[in-house]
């Protein structure tokens, strides 16, 4: 994953990459990488709920605008099965800009 | 009957990530530089390109190769708009029941159309990319030296804005 997002950075087009075990993204670290401590198969987190995956896709949006510096690793602060969660601030996304 | 012993270990490792965790502390680290671009589109206006290592393919693609132990380090282009019974996923080394009730748990096509529809996003691209994950060896040296750095040029050829990489 590490690798991949690091040969398409390489080409000249920002990634940003989800991880779900650090210990694995701290060895090939991406350019920049959203951390869930989720299991396997769940870096969106639980089957059918929806709005938990529009939110884990808005937070590594953030990160693709704010990180500052190759091998940002940003611990996303999800808890596993944590129950509801909000409806992305859709105005908000429409604003992510690059900085400047 | 490697592959079973291969499902039950995928199985395990899902169910106690701290597994995952000590596994992951025994790799080798790569410490070259990290390369790094500036992003410059507001993502409203931005093409963005899915790339999942989670095994996704389409039926009538050749499946990712389960016999090699070192994995398969090919990738598989899968149109964002296939509909689900037209896909599938191949990858004895997660537990992916769960992704396959919910293809958007490692494939998010559906939430990131939301993206699109909600004009948070310009585009979703097309095709999106799916590889597997759990690369070793030899496979491990070709995802380096020629895999990615090819998907890697037709993301760059296609004028794509930037990535997102969800693993399995």
């Amino acid at each position: 994953m590490g690798l991949v997002a690091r040969a398409i950075e390489a080409a000249g087009i920002p990634t940003v990459a989800i991880s779900i075990v650090r210990e694995v993204t701290e060895k090939t670290p991406p350019p920049r990488a959203l951390y869930l401590r989720f299991p396997f198969g769940h870096a969106l987190g639980e089957a059918g709920n929806r709005n938990q995956q529009l939110h884990i896709l808005s937070l590594a949006f953030q990160l693709l605008f704010d990180a500052t510096e190759p091998g940002t690793i940003r611990e996303a602060g999800l808890h596993w099965r944590r129950g509801s969660y909000p409806l992305p601030d859709w105005d908000a996304l429409r604003a992510l800009s690059p900085p400047g | 009957m490697g592959r079973l012993t291969n499902r039950i270990l995928a199985r395990i490792y899902t169910a106690f990530p701290h597994l995952a965790a000590a596994w992951g502390k025994k790799l080798a680290a790569d410490g070259s530089p990290i390369p790094w671009t500036v992003p410059r589109t507001p993502l409203r206006e931005a093409v963005v390109a899915l790339v999942t290592t989670g095994g996704v393919h389409l039926l009538t693609q050749p499946p990712f190769d389960m016999t090699d132990k070192q994995g398969d380090a090919s990738w598989r282009e899968i149109p964002p708009e296939a509909p689900r019974e037209q896909l599938t996923i191949t990858h004895d080394y997660y537990d992916h029941r769960d992704a396959e009730a919910d293809l958007n748990l490692v494939f998010p096509t559906q939430r990131l159309k939301e993206f699109v529809t909600a004009g948070a996003l310009k585009e979703l691209h097309s095709p999106a990319y799916s590889l597997m994950g759990h690369i070793d060896g030899d496979q491990l040296r070709r995802l380096r030296g020629e895999t990615a750095p090819a998907l890697a040029r037709r993301l760059a050829a296609a004028g794509v804005d930037y990535a997102l990489l969800v693993p399995a």
